[in-house]
C-alpha cells in the first residue's frame, strides 16, 4: 500500500473519531472533581449463590502465584545464562534453558487466569473498576500493551534459545532476555501501584476526586516497600518452584546421569531460592513500618489486632521453609567426601535453627479461659511472654538466618581444600566475624528488653546489618581463602530421597505463605475498596473468621500445587520419546 | 603465615568487636538514638 493511500486512511480516521475523542476528554475533564463512587449494597451483582469476594480472591490469588513464577524464573535464567558465558560451562547454559521450558509451560494459564481475575473483577466489583480506571487512566492500557511486548519477548527468548547460542551471538540472544525482564518487572510494578493506591491511596482528595497526576497516585506511600518485597519474595519463590521441579525429575529418573543433572539443578534452585529469602524479612519489616508510619490503624489491624494470630502461622511456615533448606543443605554434605568432616557442625547449627522456629512462633497474648487466666496469674505467660514480643523475634529470625547461610558455607568448604599459606588463620578471622556477629545480634535482642520502645524498633537495624556483615565478611573472605584451591569432587546425584520431598516442601510452604500473607496485606484495608477513600458496601465486606480464611487459602494452595504438578509433568512428557522412534527421527 | 591461629583469633575478635561497635553506634545516631540517653529508668 502507497504512503498517501496510508495517510489519507488515517486521516479519514481522525475525522471520524475525532468528535468523539474531543467528547471523551470533556467528559474526562468535568469528572476530575467527582469523588469516588458510593455504591449501595444492591450496586453489587448477586449471581446466583456464589461469592464474589471468594471468586475474586482466588483469582487474584492464583494469578499472583502463576506470575510471580513466571516473572521470576527469567531473571535468573538470564543470570545463569550470563555464567554460562563467564564460566564457559555449557552446564550452566542448558540449565537456564531448562528453567524456561518450565516457564513457558506456567505462561499461558498465568494469562488465562489473569483474564479470569479481570473478567470476575468487572462482574463483581464494576464500580470499583470504574474508579480505578478514573485514577489510573492510560496506564491501563501502557499494562496490556506491556503484556504483549512480554509474550513476544518470552517466545523470541525461548525459540531463539539454539539460533542465538554461540559467539556475538549469545550476547543479542542476552538482550532480548534482559528485554524481557525490563518488560516483566515494569508490569509487576505497575501492578503493585494498583493494589498499593487501594491502601495507601494518593493522587486524590478525601473525597476520591482525582487530583493529581497517574505517577503520584502510582508513587503513593507504600508502592516501593512492595516492590521490593515482591521482587525478592519473586526471586526466592521461582528458585523453590525450579527446585520442586528438580526434585521431582530427580525422583522420576532412572539413569545415574540424569539424576545428577537434576540434583545439580536442585542445588542451584534451592541456592536461589535462599538468596532470595534471606534478604526478604528485613523487606517485609519495611513494608510493615511503612505501613504504620502510613495508618496506625492498619499496623494495629495487622499486628495487634484480628489478623496477628495469621503472623503465628506465618511464623510456622517460615520455620518449615528454614528447616526444610537446611535439611536439604546438610543432605548435601554427602555429596562429598569430606562432607562427613562437617557433619559435626549439623547438630549445633540445628539447635538453632529449632530454638530459633519454637520463639518466633510463641504468641505474645494467649486466647486463655477465666480459668486459665486465674491459673497463670495473668494474661501472659511468665517465662514464654517476653519471648512474644518483636526483640526476641527479630533475634530468632537473624540467627536462622545466620545458620542457613553457615549450612551453605559447610558445602561449599567441603567440595574445596585450600591452599594458601594462611588458611587456617584465615579460618579464624571468619570463626571469629560469627562470634562477635551472634553475640551482637543476641545483645541487640536484649537491649530491646531495657530500653524504651523507639530504642527497641532501632535496635533491630543493627541486627539486620550484623547479618549482612557476617554474610558479606564471610564470603570475602572465603573467596580469597579458596583462591586457588583443590576442588574436591562432588558426587551429584549421591543424595537421598528423603532430601527431595524436603526441597518440594518449599514450593508448597512457599505458596501456602505468600497466600496468606497475600490475605493479610488485602484485609488490611478492612471495609474499604480504596481505605478511606471509597467504602465496600457489599455482602462480604467483613474479615471472616480465620477458619475460613484458613480454608480458603489452604485450597488455593492445592489448587496451585496441581497446576505445579501438572506443569512438571508436561515438562516431562516433553522430554519422553516414543520407544522404537527415535532412530526413525 | 599470620602466625599463631589462636592469636589471630584474639586479634580478630578485637578488632570485629571495633567493627561492630562502630556500625551499632552509627546506625542508632543515625536514626537520631544517642547511646546513652536510652536506657528506661530503673
Amino acid at each position: 500500500m502507497k504512503l498517501s493511500r496510508l495517510l489519507a486512511l488515517f486521516a479519514a480516521f481522525v475525522l471520524l473519531f475525532a468528535p468523539e475523542l474531543a467528547l471523551a476528554a470533556a467528559d474526562q475533564a468535568a469528572a476530575v472533581l467527582e469523588g469516588a463512587p458510593k455504591p449501595s449494597r444492591l450496586d453489587y451483582p448477586m449471581i446466583g449463590g456464589v461469592s464474589g469476594r471468594t471468586v475474586v480472591w482466588s483469582a487474584a490469588q492464583m494469578h499472583l502465584f502463576l506470575a510471580a513464577f513466571v516473572l521470576a524464573v527469567p531473571l535468573f535464567a538470564i543470570a545463569t545464562e550470563f555464567m554460562s558465558v563467564v564460566t564457559g560451562d555449557d552446564r550452566y547454559d542448558s540449565m537456564a534453558r531448562e528453567f524456561m521450558k518450565i516457564t513457558m509451560a506456567a505462561y499461558s494459564l498465568t494469562a488465562l487466569v489473569g483474564g479470569g481475575l479481570l473478567l470476575s473483577l468487572l462482574v463483581f466489583y464494576p464500580h470499583l473498576m470504574g474508579y480505578m480506571v478514573k485514577v489510573f487512566r492510560g496506564q491501563m492500557l501502557i499494562y496490556a500493551m506491556l503484556f504483549g511486548l512480554e509474550s513476544i519477548t518470552l517466545y523470541v527468548y525461548f525459540y531463539s534459545w539454539d539460533a542465538l547460542r554461540r559467539g556475538n551471538r549469545k550476547w543479542y540472544h542476552m538482550s532480548i532476555g534482559l528485554l524481557l525482564n525490563t518488560v516483566g518487572l515494569t508490569l509487576m510494578f505497575i501492578a503493585n501501584a494498583w493494589v498499593s493506591f487501594m491502601m495507601s491511596p494518593a493522587g486524590v482528595d478525601p473525597t476520591g476526586a482525582v487530583t493529581g497526576t497517574v505517577w503520584e497516585a502510582t508513587r503513593n506511600p507504600l508502592w516501593n516497600p512492595l516492590n521490593l518485597h515482591r521482587f525478592l519474595a519473586n526471586i526466592a519463590y521461582g528458585g523453590a518452584i525450579v527446585g520442586g521441579y528438580a526434585a521431582y525429575m530427580f525422583l522420576a529418573e532412572k539413569d545415574p546421569e540424569k539424576k545428577a543433572h537434576y540434583d545439580w539443578m536442585g542445588y542451584t534452585s534451592n541456592f536461589i531460592a535462599i538468596l532470595g529469602f534471606i534478604p526478604l524479612p528485613f523487606a517485609g519489616y519495611w513494608l510493615m513500618a511503612e505501613i504504620y508510619a502510613y495508618s496506625q490503624q492498619m499496623g494495629i489491624t495487622a499486628m495487634g489486632g484480628i489478623l496477628a494470630w495469621l503472623f503465628i502461622i506465618q511464623a510456622v511456615l517460615i520455620g518449615t521453609i528454614m528447616l526444610a533448606a537446611n535439611y536439604y543443605l546438610w543432605s548435601g554434605l554427602m555429596r562429598t567426601d569430606r562432607g562427613a568432616e562437617y557433619a559435626k557442625y549439623v547438630k549445633y547449627i540445628a539447635v538453632v535453627v529449632v530454638g530459633g522456629f519454637l520463639v518466633w512462633l510463641t504468641p505474645h497474648t494467649l486466647i486463655l479461659t477465666a480459668n486459665e487466666i486465674q491459673n497463670l496469674g495473668g494474661t501472659h505467660h511468665k517465662i514464654l511472654g517476653p519471648l512474644g514480643i518483636m526483640p526476641a523475634k527479630n533475634t530468632a529470625v537473624n540467627l536462622m538466618l545466620v545458620m542457613t547461610f553457615l549450612s551453605f558455607q559447610l558445602f561449599y568448604r567441603s567440595s574445596r581444600i585450600p591452599t594458601v599459606s594462611w588458611a587456617k588463620s584465615g579460618n579464624m578471622i571468619v570463626v571469629a566475624l560469627y562470634v562477635v556477629g551472634i553475640t551482637n545480634i543476641v545483645s541487640a535482642g536484649i537491649y530491646g528488653y531495657i530500653t524504651p520502645t523507639v530504642y527497641k524498633v532501632g535496635a533491630s537495624v543493627p541486627q539486620v546489618v550484623s547479618t549482612l556483615t557476617i554474610i558479606i565478611g564471610s564470603v570475602l573472605i572465603d573467596v580469597f581463602r579458596l583462591r586457588g584451591s583443590k576442588p574436591e569432587k562432588v558426587y551429584w546425584g549421591r543424595m537421598t530421597n528423603r532430601s527431595q520431598y524436603a526441597l518440594f516442601v518449599l514450593p508448597v510452604a512457599f505458596t501456602w505463605l505468600m497466600g496468606l500473607m497475600g490475605y493479610i496485606r488485602s484485609s488490611l484495608r478492612t471495609n474499604w475498596h480504596v481505605y478511606t477513600i471509597m467504602k465496600d458496601n457489599s455482602p462480604e465486606n467483613y474479615i471472616p473468621t480465620l477458619g475460613d480464611a484458613g480454608n480458603v487459602i489452604t485450597a488455593i494452595t492445592l489448587g496451585f500445587m496441581a497446576i505445579m504438578v501438572f506443569v512438571f509433568w508436561l515438562s516431562r512428557l516433553g522430554q519422553t520419546k516414543q520407544k522404537g522412534t527415535e532412530d526413525a527421527a | 603465615m599470620l602466625g599463631n591461629k589462636w592469636l589471630v583469633f584474639v586479634v580478630a575478635l578485637v578488632v570485629w568487636v571495633a567493627v561492630f561497635y562502630f556500625i551499632d553506634k552509627s546506625i542508632m545516631e543515625g536514626q537520631g538514638l544517642p547511646v546513652g540517653a536510652d536506657l528506661m529508668p530503673v
